[in-house]
């Protein structure tokens, strides 16, 4: 597990573009999901060969990781694609005021809900794996702020659609730019003031730290960033992943990490990372259609 | 004029976190280099900060340090309240 030079990661590019997103607001606002999903349906075909990157990922995602047959991996491939793409319509939904047409189950123990409702800040990690964002607007909740850590060009894309929708959202960004170190104090003062602060833990950029895992039966690089800053700033951890696992059904997940304070120097975002590893291993066990990395992950 | 004994506790400090030898620590050297430090061990440094000199860091504070002296400099400053 030390950590190493290969070029596994990701290229920081999403496909879709602001006009298509917004062709599915309309089609959602005024024809209900049912009819947005049925466009899908159509434009999930045209993904498989006109995004290789993505179909050689999940492809081998299926073949290798899985162990699918080609068959099952082709129909794996196009259940992935159309889940992800259903991810986001309910999601824009759910933004659009339609969260009544929902059911959302939470699983969340009582040592979860005891950290979430303190005075201290937190530190949320969950994964490109199910719909994530679908479940910020019920942090409210705790009455209080969600502050999500993002690369910068992530937050640039999502700002244009917003403005375009004439919408703000219901969390914070703090954007994370290069050859600046001005987030991490941003992320420790938001700590500081009991926000939580929202990372995703699984996602690999050029030229940043891992650390080489076991998951899912094949070595995977994880960012190390995410798991110092918890660490560091001695905030307690919640792992957080929202799955569907329904027509218009979701399931919030919520898994209290351990604690490592008491962990030698620079081994504790490794025993961390290794918490997070098992829990994301199992609820994508659960689901394994819901994973959305699209580049070369185990790089296999 | 900054204290040598401060000057000795930060190298030390610094040598034993960031794991160099504490010899290659001069006050022209350049911070980041010779500490080899990136944008995590930021972190590190902004804790053991805060945990052994005790004062808050912003952001803003590491704008112009470059070398160890201007390192010893705003530490120096901090805590003198200069």
């Amino acid at each position: 597990m030390e950590p190493n030079e290969s070029n596994k990661s990701w290229s920081g590019k999403s496909r879709g573009g602001t006009l298509g997103y917004l062709s599915f607001v309309f089609l959602i606002k005024n024809f209900g999901v049912g009819a947005a999903y049925s466009l899908l349906s159509f434009v999930v075909i045209y993904y498989i060969p006109f995004a290789p990157k993505a179909t050689s990922a999940i492809w081998k995602y299926s073949r290798k990781i899985l162990k699918k047959g080609r068959l099952t991996s082709l129909k794996f491939l196009y259940m992935n694609f159309f889940r992800l793409g259903q991810s986001i319509i309910d999601r824009v939904a759910v933004g659009a005021g339609k969260y009544n047409e929902f059911v959302f189950d939470f699983s969340e123990p009582d040592n979860v809900k005891k950290v979430l409702n303190s005075s201290e800040g937190v530190v949320i990690i969950g994964a490109h794996f199910g719909n994530w964002e679908i479940g910020s607007p019920f942090f409210d909740k705790y009455s209080k702020e969600m502050m999500v850590v993002m690369m910068d060009y992530e937050y640039q894309n999502i700002k244009k659609i917003l403005e375009a929708q004439k919408k703000i959202d219901t969390f914070g960004v703090i954007p994370i730019t290069e050859n600046s170190f001005s987030y991490l104090f941003e992320i420790r003062d938001a700590l500081s003031k009991g926000k939580y602060i929202a990372i995703q833990g699984d996602r690999l950029s050029k030229s940043e730290k891992h650390l080489d895992m076991m998951f899912m039966g094949s070595m995977a690089a994880f960012p190390l960033g995410p798991f110092v800053l918890a660490t560091r700033l001695n905030a307690p951890v919640v792992f957080y992943f929202a799955v569907r696992t329904g027509y218009k059904r979701y399931k919030f997940e919520f898994t209290m990490a351990g604690d490592y304070s008491g962990e030698p120097h620079k081994k504790k975002e490794v025993a961390l990372m290794k918490d997070y590893v098992t829990t994301l291993e199992r609820v994508v066990g659960e689901y394994p259609e819901q994973w959305y990395n699209y580049y070369n992950f185990w790089n296999i | 004029m900054i204290d040598g004994v401060l000057i000795e506790k930060i190298n030390t400090i610094l040598a034993e976190e960031f794991e160099v030898d504490a010899s290659i620590i001069k006050p022209e050297a350049p911070l980041m280099e010779t500490l080899d430090l990136d944008s995590l061990d930021l972190v590190d440094m902004v804790v053991l900060i805060e945990h052994n000199f005790g004062f808050t860091v912003k952001a803003k504070d590491f704008v112009g340090i470059k070398s160890f002296e201007d390192f010893y400099q705003f530490i120096n400053s901090r805590i003198n309240g200069a």
